[in-house]
């Protein structure tokens, strides 16, 4: 009997893969917004059930839901970020609880219309692998997907359409000098940041159950990523979401899914007791 | 206190290298520097909110180089902020308290030991009120320190600095910008607590004249390095 | 530079707040005997005892400024205890009592000692991270028996052993509300005191009371010490009132809560808080809404809050 050790680490790179998409969104939320985005897996399960409302309609597959996700998720990104996040900003306590009130708003409403029960969303016939290795077609869309706009993104910020995003980041002062608007930066790039998030969403969304409270661990993984990658190299970022992926798989799949959470908690607070560099950088940026 | 050795690097730029200074006990000391210089780095590493590289700083014969701020400052080592950042929240009375609450909870002790019940409110108010006197915010007591002026914020640095009844203070560039009455106030509660209450004091300053009517010996910061040493 | 006005005391007196107070506080005294349903008794009776967690809340997250979102953690961990205290370990209710609310403030004194090295956002997501974990833990079909099987009390939870057999709504009501006066009144003098006053200053500016010689981490952790122990507190009285600990005692939405009834009370009040949360509670509870609603309204009703009065409607 093979061991199943090939197939969670190909399930956990197509997931990290993935969930590279919503940790890079949230960096971007980090460094150009500066807020803490506890809403960001509220948007992730806006779009899986996105693609499961789609798949209700009979429309395709999710690698089609993904941009419709993506478009309501900027739509309501923009939405909160020019409504609640750019006013509220300055006040220490309002972004935090504000932002998990808007993640629990949305998972109670998401209950209220679909209700609590676990859905599922087709996945396909997948291919199978040497070594009867299951390779879901859904995962390697997944994944390609997720590496062709996360190269997209790299080639944006390092380019001339990336420097406004870049010099909020460092200095928002110089920034506003020169002539940007940065209140609608802001907003914009929340709302792109969001976008990505639900994209992952409707991408992932075959590869189990699709409950109101699904996000809240791809947003703890966001965390850790970005905590531990910092904000300044896609590459780092999208490494770790793998290495993430395939440990969080591998302690669903040899434990339980609760063990996973559990785990991912535990290493948030472990990080932030250790204090690493990271958070160091983050805070610091907040003078 | 003395300071030996002292090398701060932040990055690749070299701060300070090598830095040693002495004040001694009731010395007025000031240190001159242009902008640039490492003036606030060595202020923030003698008074404890920032660790250096290497060397070490001494009090009262003891070693403190790892001693944070809090800890030194009730040790009798109390430093001013060029730029202050007053309590939001608080006003000019509340904030002086904050500094005296140890001092009081002795006074209040000592005061249980009389046989006439305990701490009363004049015991509480009185250190506060003498503080404010002092320093000239007693009729601003009540404010909120976010309402205050920049010559008021100074001179809640002062107060909140004395508090503690201190050994020495150190004072990043308390005096510059500021009105000429607010100076000239400053500069005589300076000559006071070190005349009569024995406080040494290590003031930084960009102002010559400044320094050379208030300190006996005058150190001059240059790129890192002590270069020179006046006594006035 | 010298001005009377500065000289004098804030017109305000502290005392016409007092008599707002006095006047609910008097109408709250007299409702019962209006002979309302025992549905509003109960709902009352919730109320007060979730007004005193949020005034817990204030003591760390408003005159503190320590955000926490995981205020749930001492509130389910004194009641898990007293549960199990008396239902499995077989203590005199007292005594179990006191040994959960120590325990909440041993939860605390450790989630401050954690948190108090970092700032803002990042202690809101350390201690909504603690949180969970130990409402996974309490919720953990899987993780002390076979899949299927239930732990810990499972949905229905763990049952307190109670010495009387039916408590009257009556006497539920009024020992609830004599509890929530004796607890704001101490958390109100706290607040008051000069450990109250550095609380303040250190929330406001931490380098300017470092400069004073505070010691900060020492009273970061003095916050969360005191504020889960009243949370401890009021967490005993409620499971004492419903009779069982379940995992919601420890949720994520029960210290988003806390939070909300803090920023529409007025953080920092300690009264504030607790007035929203009564308010808030009879409102949506008494309504008869099912659950995610109220949670829904929750949320919204702090968004609202948020936007447009960011220091609390109250103020």
């Amino acid at each position: 009997m093979a061991s199943p050790l090939p197939q969670v680490l190909l399930d956990g790179l197509f997931a990290g893969g993935t969930y590279a998409l919503m940790a890079a969104g949230m960096a971007l939320i980090l460094g150009v917004v500066k807020v803490i985005n506890l809403s960001h897996g509220a948007f992730f399960t806006l779009g899986a059930y996105v693609a499961y409302a789609l798949a209700g309609r009979g429309v395709g597959t999710p690698f089609a839901a993904a941009p419709l996700a993506a478009v309501i998720g900027f739509a309501f990104g923009v939405f909160l970020g020019k409504s609640f996040v750019n006013p509220v900003r300055s006040h220490p306590f309002a972004l935090p609880v504000g932002t998990l009130a808007c993640a629990l708003l949305f998972e109670q409403a998401a209950q209220m219309v679909w209700g609590p029960h676990p859905l599922s969303v087709a996945a396909g016939a997948p291919w199978i692998g040497p070594g009867g290795l299951v390779i879901r077609r859904w995962g390697v869309i997944a994944f390609l997907s997720s590496a062709a706009l996360l190269g997209g993104l790299k080639w944006v910020l390092s380019s001339r359409p990336g420097l406004p995003l870049r010099l909020i980041a460092e200095d928002e002062e110089i920034a506003g000098s020169l002539g940007m608007d940065v209140e609608a930066i802001r907003y914009l790039t929340f709302g792109g940041a969001c976008a990505m998030a639900a994209a992952a969403g409707a991408l992932l969304s075959p590869s189990g159950a699709v409950t109101p409270t699904m996000g809240r661990a791809p947003l703890l993984l966001s965390l850790v990523v970005v905590i531990v990658a910092g904000m300044d190299s896609v590459a780092a970022i999208f490494l770790l979401s793998i290495g993430l992926g395939i440990f969080g798989n591998a302690c669903a799949w040899f434990l339980s899914p609760q063990w996973s959470y559990v785990a991912l908690l535990a290493t948030v607070c472990l990080l932030l007791s250790a204090r690493p560099a990271g958070i160091v950088a983050l805070a610091g940026r907040r003078d | 206190m003395s300071a030996e050795g002292i090398t701060k690097s932040f990055g690749a730029t070299k701060v300070l290298s090598g830095i040693a200074l002495s004040v001694a006990p009731g010395e007025p000391v000031g240190l001159f520097g242009p902008n640039g210089s490492g003036k606030t780095t060595l202020v923030n590493i003698l008074s404890g909110l920032l660790l250096p590289d290497a060397g070490t700083v001494r009090f009262d014969g003891k070693e403190i180089t790892r001693l944070p701020l809090d800890a030194r400052y009730r040790l009798g080592i109390a430093r001013t902020f060029q730029i202050p950042h007053p309590y939001p929240a608080l006003s000019v009375r509340e904030a002086v308290r904050v500094a005296l609450v140890p001092r009081l909870a002795t006074r209040a002790v000592n005061a249980g030991k009389r046989k006439d019940g305990g701490g009363t409110r004049e015991d509480e108010e009185g250190p506060t009120e003498d503080l404010l006197a002092r320093t000239g915010l007693f009729n601003q007591r009540f404010v909120p320190c976010a309402q205050l002026s920049q010559g008021c914020l100074r001179r809640l640095e002062f107060a909140r600095a004395l508090a503690c009844r201190p050994k020495l203070l150190i004072l990043d560039e308390v005096l510059s910008a500021l009105s000429a009455a607010d100076e000239g106030d400053l500069m005589e509660l300076l000559r006071a607590a070190n005349r009569d209450e024995g406080t040494a004091f290590l003031l930084v300053s960009h102002n010559p004249p400044l320094l050379k009517s208030l300190c006996r010996r005058i150190l001059v910061l240059e790129e890192g390095r002590i270069v020179r040493e006046r006594t006035v | 530079m010298v001005s009377l006005r500065g000289g004098t005391p804030p017109a305000r007196s502290p005392w016409r707040g007092g008599g707002w107070l006095a006047t609910g506080i008097g109408l709250l005294l007299l409702f019962p005997l209006s002979s309302p349903d025992a549905f509003f008794l109960d709902v009352f009776t919730t109320g007060f005892l979730l007004a005193a967690f949020a005034a817990s809340w204030d003591v760390v997250g408003g005159v503190s400024g320590q955000i926490t979102l995981g205020h749930a953690l001492p509130f389910g961990a004194a009641a898990y205890s007293c549960a199990l205290l008396t239902s499995f370990a077989g203590w005199p209710l007292p005594l179990a009592v006191a040994a959960a609310v120590l325990l909440a403030a041993v939860v605390g004194a450790g989630i401050g000692a954690l948190s108090a090295p970092l700032a803002g956002p990042f202690v809101a997501l350390l201690t909504l991270a603690l949180g969970e974990i130990a409402h996974e833990v309490a919720v953990g079909h899987t993780f002390f028996s076979g899949p299927g099987g239930y732990a810990w009390g499972g949905e229905g939870g763990i049952p307190v052993a109670l010495p009387w057999r039916d408590a009257s709504p009556f006497s539920s009501y009024y020992a609830a509300l004599v509890f929530l006066c004796l607890a704001t009144f101490g958390m109100l003098l706290f607040a008051r005191s000069n450990s109250g006053l550095i609380l303040r200053a250190v929330a406001g500016s931490p380098i300017t009371a470092q400069a004073s010689g505070v010691p900060i981490a020492r009273f970061k952790r003095l916050a969360f010490t005191v504020g889960s122990a009243f949370a401890g507190a009021a967490g005993a009285g409620f499971v004492l009132h419903v009779g069982r600990a379940t995992a919601t005692d420890l949720s994520l939405e029960l210290s988003f809560q806390a939070a909300t009834f803090a920023a529409v009370g007025g953080r920092g009040t300690i009264v504030g808080p607790a007035v929203a949360a009564i308010v808030l509670h009879v409102l949506f509870q008494g309504l008869s809404l099912p659950p995610s609603a109220r949670v829904l309204l929750y949320a919204l009703t702090l968004l609202v809050t948020l936007r447009f009065f960011p220091r609390g409607i109250a103020t």
